[in-house]
């Protein structure tokens, strides 16, 4: 079962990185033969192999992030070719200054932030937003309906930051620069949304967990948090 | 329930579970975790949250052949020499940005020029074309019918300018242009005075002694028989001084005067207009000439044939309209020659102002007191156009926030309504 663990229980068991459904090789594992940075770099000087590759590398990782984000999978999928899209014309511009990935999941979130807001627009001058059956019902297991549906009660950014480390397994950095938070922050909330999912998972072990925790730190419980300023960027 | 305390706080576990630490921070973490029962609960609780996420899993992405087949040959477009070169030239946005920037404004630059041409070849049109109006109608006022009909035969084979304009020809006009200076050089001989010009010069001086500047002002004017229309001094106290004059100086020795003038200080400004006045002040000689013969005519009915009375006062009425006329004409037909013999200068001579300490400064007491009463005064001001303005606006104001306030609710209200929903 180590294999199928996300970021937090391999990283900190200095295990080989996750391989869940769609998280995509890290660039140090020995796998991959060339890093997603070269790979971009050589497509933008016109090799058309490099980015077929990194679309194959990528394809899945992407469509995992917009379907986890987004009511309807045919959203899901045109997200995700926009996505590349737009990595494809911005490849001229590219410049390896953070991880690929980091570069691609910000075209990712930005282009998930203007569909919010479209989405809301439409919703708000045009009608209610579409009440289409939630495909993702038949994606996941009995189980992960059963997550998704505590993660959907979390808050909107701490839901936003558990998934960006969980699934898209993003550092505290990297997740501070996306959603333009202080880093603290992001770790502070990081704490919050595991801490409110694990009671929502477990309701039976919700008074359980404050005793596990150390008693002289300060334990950051969801009503604790909501003191946390709402800055970033809207999500 | 333990109350023991921890030197570890369940986020700094947490971060290090997530490999965030320092390599010493998670050494000590590390050997804490090992010991601590409750710290060791604390790894499990996230750990098992963690575990549950995993649970959470997405159908595979569905295949669009189309489309990655449309990726896979919009990828396989190999950029073009060009876009390498570009890219190798300038390979950031910014550098990009800058020389499309530089392009575009070489370009506004090559338009304006190209413009102004075309439009300083239609301004001479135009005055080639007044110039030829000009000229016809001075040889209709004169009587020299010879020399008119020798003339208007120059004048016929003068093809108009617009022509060459319209087929946009800059040879083809300066060839017209060359014709009409002909004719108009042959017409300068055949009228004594040539075209009437009125000149009108301004001159912004700075000099560096004020004093000796004046005197010489005023022997150059004397020099060139000119005179200052007006003339005003200004001497502040703690400022430069200045003089603003406007001298009338005889047209033939404008460029003399101009010349001694610009001796007197720096430059700063220099403004040198020449209206034409020679079609108006042919106008007026025509109209003076017309109705001058009016009034012989008139006063000959006055002097030969009788009549009633009424008859009589009438033509004597008609006579003094038409003397008033002659007159306003010939006071307008003056002033434009004086305009003409005598140009005008709007001169502006500052002094070089060097500050003086042993000028006497105002003392601190008077220029806090000054500064009180005016920050007093600006205060009392801003209030009351505070006051002003929402006597003014105020109702205007509520009524439009209390008309706007409820639709702007509403859509806030759905608004949020609407971005939780998504």
């Amino acid at each position: 079962m180590q294999d199928a663990l996300p970021a937090l229980v391999l990283n900190s068991e200095a295990l080989p990185p996750a391989i869940m459904n769609d998280t995509p090789p890290t660039p140090a594992y020995p796998a991959s033969p060339a890093s997603d940075e070269h790979l971009m770099l050589a497509f933008s000087k016109g090799s058309a192999e490099s980015f077929n590759e990194l679309f194959l590398r990528y394809k899945q990782p992407i469509y995992g992030f917009f379907r986890r984000r987004t009511a309807d999978p045919h959203h899901a999928e045109e997200l995700s070719q926009e996505t590349f899209l737009v990595l494809l014309r911005a490849a001229s511009r590219y410049e390896p200054r953070a991880l690929f990935r980091t570069y691609l999941y910000a075209i990712a979130f930005k282009i998930l932030r203007a569909h919010r807001r479209k989405a809301a627009f439409r919703a708000t001058f045009f009608g209610h937003p579409s009440t289409i059956p939630d495909p993702a019902k038949q994606d996941a297991t009995e189980s992960g309906l059963w997550v998704r549906r505590a993660v959907e009660k979390l808050d909107r950014i701490d839901r936003e930051i558990l998934l960006l480390r969980e699934f898209e397994q993003l550092s505290y950095a990297e997740i501070a620069g996306l959603l333009q938070l202080p880093i603290n922050t992001v770790r502070s909330r990081l704490f919050r949304a595991r801490t409110a999912l694990r009671n929502l998972l477990e309701p039976s072990s919700a008074a359980a967990p404050n005793n596990a925790a150390p008693s002289a730190e300060p334990t950051a419980s969801p009503n604790a948090a909501q003191a946390i300023p709402q800055k970033g960027i809207r999500l | 329930m333990s109350t023991t305390p921890h030197p570890i706080a369940p986020e700094e576990i947490m971060a290090h579970l997530d490999g965030e630490l320092s390599l010493a921070r998670a050494q000590s973490v590390s050997s804490h975790l090992d010991s601590c029962v409750e710290c060791q609960a604390v790894v499990t609780s996230l750990r098992n949250t963690s575990h549950s996420l995993s649970s959470w899993s997405v159908a595979p992405a569905p295949v669009n052949t189309k489309f990655v087949e449309h990726l896979c040959a919009d990828a396989a477009k190999v950029p073009s020499n060009l876009r390498r070169l570009i890219f190798e030239i300038f390979p950031s946005q910014r550098w990009k940005l800058l020389a499309a920037s530089g392009v575009l404004v070489v370009l506004l630059i090559t338009i304006a020029g190209f413009m102004g041409g075309r439009y300083d070849m239609s301004v001479r049109s135009s005055k080639l074309a007044a110039a030829r109006r000009v000229a016809v109608d001075i040889a209709r006022v004169n009587n020299k019918d010879g020399s008119r009909e020798a003339l208007e035969s120059q004048l016929d084979s003068w093809s108009p300018p617009a022509a060459a304009s319209a087929n946009g020809s800059l040879g083809k006009l300066q060839a017209e242009e060359k014709a009409m200076k002909e004719v108009r050089d042959s017409y300068q001989t055949w009228i004594h005075n040539g075209p009437l010009i009125a000149h009108t010069v301004s001159l912004s001086l700075i000099a560096k002694d004020f004093d000796s500047s004046r005197a010489s002002l005023d022997a150059i004017l004397a020099r060139h028989n000119g005179y200052s229309a007006n003339l005003s001094v200004s001497t502040p106290q703690g400022a430069a001084r200045s003089l603003q004059a406007s001298l009338r100086i005889p047209a033939p020795q404008l460029s003399a005067a101009l010349t001694e003038l610009k001796s007197l200080g720096r430059v700063e400004l220099e403004n040198q207009n020449g209206e034409e006045v020679t079609q108006q002040h042919a106008d007026l000689v025509a109209r003076l000439k017309n109705s001058r013969e009016t009034e012989q005519r008139l006063q000959a009915i006055l002097t030969q044939r009788t009549g009633k009375i009424s008859d009589v006062l009438e033509v004597e009425q008609e006579i003094a309209r038409v003397r008033g006329e002659i007159e306003q004409m010939e006071a307008e037909q003056k002033n434009i020659e004086h305009r003409v013999d005598f140009a005008t200068i709007d001169l502006k001579l500052s002094e070089e102002y060097k500050a003086k300490l042993d000028s006497p400064a105002p003392a601190i007491s008077t220029l806090i007191h000054n500064a009180a009463v005016n920050g007093y005064r600006n205060v009392a001001d801003t209030l009351l156009s505070i006051v002003l303005f929402f006597a003014e606006y105020g109702p205007i104001l509520a009524f439009w926030l209390l008309a706007l306030s409820i639709p702007a609710w509403l859509v806030w209200r759905r608004w949020r309504h609407a971005t939780a929903a998504i």
